[in-house]
């Protein structure tokens, strides 16, 4: 059952209607119910006291002469009102003298006493009313007429109004239907349709919609038109809104356009720069080879230890070069995504970097990877290049203890390395995967610079995230995950491994 | 019926009067209605002066009964007194005249001597109606009934009302006989 509160106005209206109509029909008919009905009453206490007074009247002579038979004649005339169920003649002293029954049978009560000083005393009492009434002749009292009427003309009024007030009832009940369903055209119907029109506006988003006016000049007409100007400013500001989204749009695919360029300029160079150094390198390392092999022998101590650092020197270069057009190459190359078991790739990486680890007490803790999508060989080297990072800098650590693992957040897996070795300042972390930034002089920890922007670069063209976290002498961890995760969620994962 | 119609009409003087009423004590009371329900003319009741006389001629039947019954009553504001007279001609003064039995032989001069003097003639007579007189007492059982000529009243200019001619025993209304 709806409460009235959620009713729909036109609703609202009509049940008003009906319940103002029909409290003042009822009010009014229960006014006039009981008004006629006293006058019923008091009508009817008059007519049975006028034909007492006329039996009265008529039999005076009965009762100066003692001929009740007379008496009797008298009082049959009333078979002529029905409504008459009995009526008696007493003499003053209480006798009765003559009687009338409707019916010719049954006997009556003797009447109730009139009180001194009163003429007539009348009763109302089960379905009937007694009245009874003193009767003078010449100023002498002569008789008491006791006459009794049913109430069957009042109930016969009543059942009558009673239908005639249900009859009128519903009429107006259906007059107030028929009104109120004016009356909620020219009030309700703007609103319903304000109504519909604003739910079509807000499910659609279609802006270009209006509520159709009314005409009038209250403040249902003032509310569409409001309403109207409203969507009209709302469809302005969206045309202008649009058209600077667009410019923008037009400004971003240029710029991507130039900054595209400007990479593959960048990208050509490097690559054609680290190429076309390996040529002159390759010179200086095959001559200073030929040089340590014809003339090594000959040469000084010292000339031979310049001789080693020029070929460290070539072999460093060479390396730089490799790596940068390691980095130049990716940007060229398209992903080759292919199911991977992460776990046995690992087991190659480790494999591979058995040499670096000749003459070390690592302790290795490695956790169980899954199975992702992704560029295996793009993949292999961001592992490569963590790793060999992590055995690089615990080379100062007695017992190295490296931990390479998984942890799933909100379905994303996020693989981290975590070392005890330098470790770096988190103020500088931001910096950690930039070319050519290094955290850590060449004389404590050889290196190019270049891998943790590999690394970077190869999680990034996955769609993926790449962080650290670490301390100056109590290790770093990396973390990378190959899909990509909320801000939020990725703040969350770091602040649980680090906690972890 | 008849204990309680006399206790009805006998007049308040009566009242408390533990005995049942004779015939003539009812008929006392009955002179007395019979003045209540006719009408005079208008020449009887402005000429006479302050009293309302019911005479009886002849020997008297009622006794005490009729003064006692008589006694401070009053008919249309006037004192009803009771007059006891021996001529007809003694009678122009009177408004009821009971004639009484006694008078049987001399009925016929009696009416005649009223002539049409506005009196109402009353008597126990067998055949007083349709002898000239008006109103004639008539025993049913116990119970003392009343007939009327109403020609005759007419004649002598009174109006006897409906309500009296309801209850009188039978209402004659052809012309007096004899004469």
């Amino acid at each position: 059952m709806l409460r009235f509160r959620d009713f729909s106005i036109p609703k609202k209206l009509t049940w008003m209607n009906l319940l103002v109509s029909g409290a003042a029909l009822v009010l009014a008919s229960a006014g006039f119910f009981l008004y006629d009905l006293y006058n019923f009453r008091t009508g009817t206490v008059r007519n049975l006291g006028i034909e007492a007074q006329i039996i009265g009247a008529n039999s005076v002579s009965a009762l100066e002469f003692d001929d009740p038979h007379s008496a009797e004649n008298t009082l049959s005339a009333l078979q002529a009102a029905p409504h008459v169920m009995s009526a008696e003649i007493y003499t003053p002293d209480g006798n009765a003298f003559a009687g009338y029954r409707r019916d010719h049978s049954g006997t009556f009560p003797p009447p109730p006493p009139i009180p001194t000083g009163q003429e007539e005393v009348h009763r109302f009492q089960r379905g009937e009313v007694a009245l009874v009434q003193l009767i003078t002749f010449r100023k002498k009292p002569v008789a008491t007429i006791y006459i009794r009427s049913d109430l069957q003309a009042m109930h016969d009024r009543e059942r009558n109004f009673a239908f005639i007030v249900a009859t009128v009832f519903l009429f107006s009940l259906l007059a107030a239907t028929w009104m109120s369903s004016i009356a909620s055209r020219s009030i309700a119907e703007p609103i319903v349709h304000l109504a519909r029109t604003a739910r079509i506006v807000l499910s659609e988003k279609n802006y270009s919609v209006r509520a159709s006016p009314t005409g009038g000049r209250n403040e249902v007409a003032t509310l569409i038109l409001t309403f109207n100007e409203m969507l009209a400013q709302i469809q302005e500001r969206d045309a202008a809104l649009g058209v600077a989204h667009d410019r923008l749009e037009q400004q971003v695919q240029e710029r991507t356009a130039q900054l595209d360029a400007a990479n593959a300029d960048l990208e050509a160079f490097s690559y054609s720069v680290s190429h076309d150094l390996r040529a002159p390198l390759r010179h200086i390392s095959a001559f200073s080879q030929l040089l340590r092999e014809e003339y090594g022998s000959k040469m000084e101590p010292d000339a031979q230890q310049y001789l080693s650092r020029i070929q460290n020197g070539v072999k460093n270069m060479g390396r730089l070069i490799d790596d940068l057009l390691r980095l130049a190459q990716l940007g060229r190359k398209k992903l080759v995504s292919e199911a991977t078991d992460l776990n046995s790739m690992l087991k190659d990486v480790l494999a591979d970097l058995q040499s670096e680890c000749q003459d070390r007490q690592i302790d290795w803790q490695i956790g169980d990877l899954s199975s992702v999508v992704c560029d295996s060989g793009l993949v292999r080297q961001v592992f490569a290049n963590l790793i060999s990072n992590a055995v690089k800098y615990t080379r100062k650590r007695e017992i190295a203890i490296i931990e390479v693992g998984q942890v799933e957040e909100d379905g994303v897996s996020v693989i981290f390395v975590r070392d005890n070795g330098a470790g770096f300042d988190e103020k500088y972390a931001g910096k950690l995967f930039g070319v050519f930034q290094r955290l850590h002089r060449a004389e404590d920890f050889e290196g190019t610079g270049v891998g943790l922007s590999t690394v970077q670069r190869i999680v990034k063209k996955h769609g993926g995230e790449v962080w650290a976290k670490g301390e100056v002498d109590k290790g770093a961890t990396f973390f990378f995950a190959l899909t990509a995760k909320g801000q939020r969620l990725v703040g969350e994962t770091k602040a649980a491994i680090a906690g972890a | 019926m008849v204990a309680l119609a006399c206790a009805l009409v006998r007049p308040a003087s009566m009242r408390g009067q533990a005995s049942k009423p004779t015939e003539y004590e009812v008929k006392a009371a009955y002179l007395y209605n019979f003045g209540r329900f006719v009408e005079w003319p208008a020449t009887v009741t402005q000429a006479q002066s302050d009293s309302f006389s019911i005479c009886v001629l002849g020997q008297d039947p009622f006794g005490p009964s009729l003064n006692a019954i008589l006694a401070n009553e009053t008919i249309a504001g006037k004192n009803v007194v009771a007059r006891q007279i021996s001529t007809p001609q003694d009678a122009v003064n009177c408004r009821v005249l009971f004639i009484s039995s006694s008078e049987s032989a001399r009925l016929k001069q009696i009416l005649a001597a009223l002539g049409d003097a506005s009196v109402l003639t009353v008597s126990d007579l067998p055949q007083f109606t349709q002898r000239g007189g008006m109103v004639q007492f008539i025993l049913e059982g116990s119970r003392v009934r009343f007939e009327v000529n109403l020609a005759t009243a007419r004649h002598a200019g009174l109006k006897l009302s409906s309500e009296l001619l309801k209850v009188a025993v039978n209402v004659r209304k052809g012309a007096p006989l004899g004469d």
